[in-house]
């Protein structure tokens, strides 16, 4: 499977409910090192209720300007949350379904270092 | 437009605060925001190809479950444009592999340790230049 399968993806819970779609794959690099880096490892997905816009993450990260496209797309995109992967049942091109009593968690890009490039 | 969930259909008020998940042991990147789209260059600093997909599992595999360990095998590079805006995937004997074990730092752009050269992506360019333009009078040195 390749990112792109899974990016835009409805997700649903286990009844069947549309919570969003996948608007980004969270990953840490903790898996096997093989090179310099250690693989990246899916460790969540970004659920939000629109899938446009949100490649420029601004409602995950803190950056606050140009302060009115800021608050338009945060406010655009509010409603998101991340799940993590180990609450997804199955992922597959069409949709992902997640499991019963997955939990939603901030999307906020965690640690100091929310302005990474 | 694209797709969204309209406001009646959404399970959840918008305005919730949720909590901040535990932050995992390493370096933490979203996969559309930090690595789609950058620049991937060589170990010379010559540009190679833009981020244009991910490889994620086994190549191949259709569908992934939570319980799953999934890794990122290769970043992939192709002609995603036309797919972009219009729908669907490239097939993937169109879109070139460049193995993770070669990236050695992700920043504002995605740095290699190898020499492009040595990748498959360049293949084209590798094929213009050999068979057009050094078949060109003067197309085989430096101008200079």
């Amino acid at each position: 499977m390749i990112l792109g399968d899974l990016l835009d993806a409805p997700v649903h819970d286990g009844a069947g409910r549309p919570l969003g779609f996948v608007v980004d794959v969270r990953l840490v690099l903790d898996g096997p090192v093989t090179g310099l880096l250690a693989a990246p490892r899916v460790h969540a997905l970004l659920v939000s209720p629109r899938t446009g816009t949100s490649f420029l993450g601004y409602e995950r990260t803190d950056v606050r300007s140009p302060a009115l496209l800021a608050r338009f797309l945060r406010w655009r995109h509010r409603g998101t949350f991340l799940v993590d992967w180990s609450d997804v049942a199955v992922a597959t091109g069409d949709a992902v379904t997640l499991v019963d009593g997955y939990r939603r968690w901030s999307p906020a890009y965690p640690g100091r270092d929310r302005r990474r490039p | 437009m694209s797709p969204r969930l309209r406001r009646s259909a959404r399970p959840f008020p918008d305005d919730e605060a949720l909590p901040e998940a535990p932050r995992p042991a390493g370096l933490v990147l979203d996969a559309r925001l930090h690595l789609l789209d950058r620049q991937t260059l060589d170990v010379d600093g010559r540009p190679v190809a833009t981020v244009d997909d991910l490889e994620l599992g086994a190549p191949g595999s259709t569908s992934l479950s939570g319980d799953d360990t999934v890794l990122v095998a290769a970043l992939l590079s192709g002609p995603v444009l036309a797919t972009r805006v219009f729908g669907g995937r490239p097939p993937s004997s169109r879109l070139h592999r460049i193995d993770w074990r070669h990236v050695t730092d992700v920043g504002t752009t995605v740095r290699l340790g190898v020499h492009g050269e040595e990748l498959d992506v360049l293949w084209v360019e590798r094929w213009v230049r050999d068979h057009v333009i050094g078949r060109i009078p003067g197309g085989r040195h430096d101008p200079g």
